[in-house]
């Protein structure tokens, strides 16, 4: 920038172009620079970053929302009812076995003991209830909803009591005192994002076991087995949950529709891998599981025809079809209590 | 000529600054200055950060070492036992109301040293489980804390002093399986417990000598397992332990090296020379041995965040906490999930590495795509936490039952 000697720099007027040309270029210089190095390091964040964004859940509604870790669970008798309903959440088979009728537990599909976004999180349940609904016609309070988990989901039927938990019983209480605290500053009456299961349109071709075989054998059988009985540690513990038969939950259940499996499917299954199935790929695979047989539905009182008419009209299940000439729906024999080790 | 040059370059000169340098150069210069200086600064930023971050891990660690009883409880205990010790209906028996915790103070203090495996019976159910050995990652003092708490909240109370452990673990040092069931305790520890079901010992294994020969001497002049793995398969830095591993596992990852599909080059030439009945045998050898832990955390991981992530896993990142999938304790589940327990720290975050360079390669497979949501720290922090954690109970037995 020493133009002095190619310059004829002889006069005022001359300098000042000079010197006007010089700050002319330093900022362009600068500005440039500035704005090279900002690109610069925005290009390297994308690429840096990129690998260890978590892949956010499905918005499903206009509200997030975050519970509280589990971290800041209170002291005192409040506590100790929260604390006793999550290890209800989590144990169910131990603390609620006069109920529980399979190897399942609450957080087999209510994943992160209640806390998962998209598997009918309990912070996004508490919040609306009471609710009418159609299963049984009538207004319902999160105790009837509850009462209806254990009887279908956990297949209370073949539990050593032989039912779900009386009207009252201690067991509603802490685990609605659970819920009432994960939905700690919860806006109520809300619609929140990530509440129920994703709703998943039926694809153009539809659903089809055959299909639904192939996806299971590739993407679920390591974990669930082969024979979809699921897997235990070197304790006879339930790591991973059964998905059908006498161990699993009944036809009285809401997994056991379609549209529910589908939707917990594409949204959470593989584990650890959500949302990487195609919707094709996540009604086959809940078609294949649901082609298969389990516990009766407890209300069937005549035939399974009449409980499809009474109960099961209108809904995407197997129940009561014929596949493989075996009626799907006329129940599994009930060993659970002896399988339970 | 010489002239003639000299000329044109006197004509060339005075033009040159006329030939002003481009803007984009300028651009760069200054782009690389920028950068050159935040670098500086985050370099010693980060120094600083690094070195807060040591101080802080120091005093997590000094804090893990003091952890009171029931926190150490929360930790080691309560994935099993739960919380509240009611332990898994039909898996694993309960803490609270239990004879055993009832007994005298040398019994428990017994269970957490060597572990205990075989039939119990605890307030009227029978169990035929496998607790691991805490002896090898707990101190006196741990130990003394812990079975204080247990035997306050759920025994008769009173207080076990580091040196009563002390003693406890001297009278017993030969001792080198678990204790087999409540019959051994009972009949040896404290008759008060009363009767409880036969241990029956499971047959052996035959005694496989070519297995054992590969181990120790190594096939036809190639390497012995030992000589790596070390001679009990307690591994050592950046070699995986072997010893407890399931026996399927084992018999697969050496066919995984044998024909490239788990790629690696100090494993393939070994894994090579085997035979398929050397890998079945390989692997029933190591998952048998009992091996006391010597896995320590080394890479200056916050063992806090291990925890985390290892327990409850982590809502932001996607990902779901390793035992449920490794198992409650993380001796894994046979056959497709691994342990993970009480491994080298230095090849659990190799291996993690390695399998997160894995998910452009194998999309959907399920240990990829989650190793490749673990950042750096992550990957040393769930490292050495797992180092501290007992090792997976060896499973001769409980293949025979
Ligand atoms: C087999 C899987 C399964 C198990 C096990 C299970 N649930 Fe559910 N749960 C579902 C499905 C599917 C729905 C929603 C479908 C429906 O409306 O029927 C649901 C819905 C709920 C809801 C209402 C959620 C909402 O957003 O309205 C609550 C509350 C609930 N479950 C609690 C429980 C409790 C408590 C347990 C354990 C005692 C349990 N569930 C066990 C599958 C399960
Ligand atoms: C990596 C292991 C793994 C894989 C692979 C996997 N799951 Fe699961 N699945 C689990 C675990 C673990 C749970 C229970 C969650 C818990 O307890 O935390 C579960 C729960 C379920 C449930 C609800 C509980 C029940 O018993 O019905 C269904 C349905 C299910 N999985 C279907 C599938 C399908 C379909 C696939 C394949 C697309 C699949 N899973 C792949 C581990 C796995
Ligand atoms: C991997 C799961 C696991 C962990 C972790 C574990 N245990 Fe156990 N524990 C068991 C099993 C299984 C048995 C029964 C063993 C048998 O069948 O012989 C048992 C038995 C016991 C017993 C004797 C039986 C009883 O119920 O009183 C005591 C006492 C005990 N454990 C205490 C502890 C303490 C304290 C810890 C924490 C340091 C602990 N355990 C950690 C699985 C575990
Ligand atoms: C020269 C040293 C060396 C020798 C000899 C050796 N190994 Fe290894 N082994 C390794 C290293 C290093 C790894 C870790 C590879 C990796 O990072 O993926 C390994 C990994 C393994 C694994 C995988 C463990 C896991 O947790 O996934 C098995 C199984 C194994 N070795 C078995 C054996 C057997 C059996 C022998 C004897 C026949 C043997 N090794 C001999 C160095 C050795
Ligand atoms: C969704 C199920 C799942 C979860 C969650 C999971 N893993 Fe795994 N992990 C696996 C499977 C399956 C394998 C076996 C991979 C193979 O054999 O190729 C594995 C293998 C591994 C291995 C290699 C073991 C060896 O000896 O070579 C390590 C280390 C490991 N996991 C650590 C972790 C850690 C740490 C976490 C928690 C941050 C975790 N895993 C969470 C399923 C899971």
């Amino acid at each position: 920038m020493n133009d002095r000697k190619q310059q004829p720099a002889t006069d005022e007027g001359a300098r000042d172009q000079i010197h006007g040309r010089v700050a002319r270029t330093s900022i362009y210089a600068l500005t440039g620079g500035v704005l090279l190095f900002v690109f610069a390091v925005l290009v390297r964040d994308e690429f840096h970053f990129r690998g260890q964004e978590s892949a956010p859940p499905e918005a499903s509604g206009p509200l997030s929302f975050t519970p509280p870790p589990m971290s800041k669970i209170p002291d005192g008798p409040a506590g100790t009812s929260i604390r006793h309903g999550m290890a209800i959440f989590e144990n169910t088979g131990t603390e609620a076995k006069p109920f529980v009728g399979n190897q399942l537990a609450c957080r087999s599909c209510h994943l992160d003991a209640g806390r998962k976004a998209d598997s009918a999180p309990m912070w996004a349940a508490w919040v609306s209830y009471p609710q009418y609904r159609a299963k049984n016609k009538k207004m319902n309070t999160m105790e009837d909803r509850l009462n209806g988990c254990f009887s279908y989901s956990m297949n209370a039927q073949g539990s050593p009591s032989g039912g779900p938990p009386p009207k009252g019983d201690p067991i509603y209480a802490d685990l609605e005192a659970y819920f009432h605290w994960l939905a700690s500053n919860a806006p109520t009456g809300a619609k929140l994002k990530g509440a129920g299961f994703l709703k998943l349109k039926l694809p153009q071709s539809g659903y089809d076991r055959d299909r639904g075989r192939a996806v299971y054998a590739q993407h679920c059988a390591s974990c669930h087995g082969d024979d979809g009985q699921g897997r235990t540690d070197i304790n006879g513990r339930q790591v991973f949950p059964p998905l059908w038969g006498p161990r699993s939950y009944n036809w009285g259940a809401g997994m056991a529709q379609l549209n529910n499996a589908a939707g917990f499917i594409k949204a959470n299954m593989p584990l650890g891998a959500g949302n990487t199935l195609t919707d094709q790929q996540a009604w086959d695979a809940a078609a294949w599981i649901d082609s298969q047989e389990r516990p009766k539905d407890p209300r069937q009182k005549g035939t399974v025809a009449e409980n499809v008419v009474a109960f099961h009209s209108g809904e995407k299940t197997f129940y009561g079809k014929t596949v493989d000439g075996h009626l799907l729906g006329s129940g599994t024999e009930v060993p659970v209590q002896a399988s339970r080790r | 000529m010489t002239t003639d040059r000299e000329s044109v370059d006197e004509a060339f000169e005075p033009y040159e600054p006329k030939r002003r340098v481009p803007l984009p150069v300028y651009w760069v210069a200054i782009a690389l200055a920028l950068w050159g200086a935040l670098t500086l600064l985050r370099d010693s930023s980060a120094d600083r950060t690094g070195a807060k971050q040591r101080i802080a891990e120091a005093t997590t660690l000094e804090r893990r070492q003091t952890a009171t009883g029931s926190a150490l409880f929360a930790e080691r205990c309560a994935t099993c036992h739960q919380a509240d010790g009611t332990g898994v209906d039909g898996a694993i028996p309960p803490l609270a109301g239990s004879p055993f915790v009832g007994a005298s103070p040398g019994v428990i203090v017994q269970i957490l040293l060597h572990g205990i495996e075989g039939p119990i019976s605890v307030n009227g159910s029978d169990f035929d489980g496998h607790m691991p050995a805490f002896g090898s990652v707990l101190d006196d003092d741990q130990l003394a804390r812990l079975a204080t708490s247990v035997r306050g909240t759920w025994g008769p109370g009173g207080s076990i002093s580091p040196g009563f452990v002390a003693t406890e673990r001297a009278r017993t040092a030969q001792r080198t399986s678990p204790w087999h069931g409540g019959d051994e305790i009972a009949t040896t520890l404290d008759r008060t417990i009363g009767v409880q079901p036969a241990y029956l010992p499971a047959p052996r294994s035959p005694d496989d000598l070519t297995a054992q020969s590969i181990a120790s001497i190594g096939k036809a002049g190639g390497w012995s397992c030992a000589s790596c793995h070390g001679s009990h398969g307690e591994g050592r830095d950046g070699v995986p332990r072997l010893a407890g591993l399931s026996p399927d596992y084992i018999a697969r990852q050496l066919l995984a090296f044998t024909d490239g599909s788990r790629p690696n080059d100090i494993m393939r030439p070994v894994a090579q020379q085997l035979t398929a009945a050397d890998r079945v045998a390989l692997g029933r050898l190591f998952a048998s041995l009992a091996t006391p832990s010597s896995s320590h955390p080394a890479l200056e991981g916050d063992v806090a965040r291990g925890a985390e992530l290892a327990l409850q896993g982590d809502d932001r990142r996607n990902l779901p906490s390793c035992f449920s999938c490794h198992g409650p304790s993380g001796f894994g589940v046979s056959p497709n999930i691994p342990s993970i327990a009480a491994q080298r720290p230095s090849y659990t975050a190799g291996r993690l590495a390695a399998l997160a360079r894995l998910t452009s390669r194998q999309p959907g497979s399920i240990m990829p795509a989650i190793a490749g949501r673990l950042s750096d720290a992550d990957r040393r922090a769930v490292a050495d936490y797992l180092a501290t954690l007992p090792p997976s109970p060896a499973t001769s037995s409980k293949d025979a039952r």
